[in-house]
């Protein structure tokens, strides 16, 4: 699934300019140095986190999009990272929870 | 030489603590891997150096492992990756930053010593083998990651960057 599609079926807000691509897969956490032995490339990063270093980690695992939950807003610094990697960042009202359960109903696993 | 075009995979994956110490007399700075599950705060003499704990952060240490030939790298001598935004120009790191273009980022393999006054800083196998390691699928996107030894930092104490670890995380709310 391609990202465009996996935002509008989730009702995510795009807050960085990307480059369309496809979503393989989905990795949920809040630690960088999880992400960084756990999360798969092209995956959707699920987390509260909007530390700059998410970013960095989020870049070396490939990660295709980043969805920060619970509304929170990640500095422009961060913004510009995203953009600066290639990196898709949305913003999602949801919590982790009833987040993860609208990627289960699109087939994610 | 070896010949095989690696494919690497981490290994011997540990999680823990990231501990950072300063030497009050010499402003060095001293940082250690702990699998404790309190990190260790202790202070302490060790030469002219007088170590203070100065904080501490979730982190994971690991190896990397060659699918095709088998090859281990140890990175014990890595504590640490830092996503370097230095615009130094007069220090290498901060040059190789300012060089990159889009999708190009520049990171940092700490080593243990900041000063590197007690021995060499992160092995070159082992920034070769981290290098090739995150590049493996980044290539296809059209970008890159350049991973160098924190012995190319000017200061790396002072050094603007953004290290992969787990700070904040009580700021979580």
């Amino acid at each position: 699934m391609k990202i465009s599609e996996l935002a509008e079926k989730t009702g995510l807000k795009a807050i960085n300019d990307y480059a369309d691509r496809e979503v393989e897969g989905v990795y949920i956490s809040d630690m960088v140095s999880d992400i960084i032995t756990s999360a798969k490339r092209n995956s959707v990063l699920v987390t509260l986190q909007t530390h700059k270093s998410l970013v960095a980690a989020a870049n070396l695992v490939a990660a295709a999009m980043i969805v920060v939950v619970k509304g929170r807003q990640p500095s422009d610094d961060v913004v510009e990272l995203a953009t600066r990697t290639g990196i898709a960042l949305f913003v999602s009202d949801l919590d982790t929870w009833a987040f993860a359960r609208k990627l289960t109903q699109l087939g994610f696993e | 030489m070896n010949p095989c075009s690696h494919e690497w995979f981490m290994c011997h994956i540990r999680h823990g603590y990231l501990v950072v110490e300063g030497c009050f007399e010499c402003g060095g700075r001293l940082s250690f891997f702990s699998e404790e599950p309190v990190p260790p705060v202790d202070e302490y003499r060790q030469g002219r150096h007088f170590w203070n704990y100065m904080g501490s952060s979730q982190t994971v240490k690991f190896d990397l492992q060659c699918r095709r030939c088998g090859t281990t790298v140890s990175l014990e001598d890595v504590n640490g990756i830092m996503f370097s935004e230095c615009h130094d120009r007069d220090c290498q790191v901060g040059a190789l930053v300012t060089q990159q273009g889009p999708g190009s980022l520049v990171y940092v393999a700490l080593c243990p010593d900041s000063t590197h006054a007690a021995g060499p800083c992160v092995s070159k196998e082992g920034i070769e083998a981290l290098t090739q390691y995150f590049n493996q699928d980044l290539g296809a996107l059209g970008r890159k990651v350049i991973v160098v030894p924190c012995k190319l930092c000017n200061s790396i104490d002072r050094c603007r960057g953004t290290v992969i670890a787990d700070v904040g995380l009580t700021d979580i709310q």
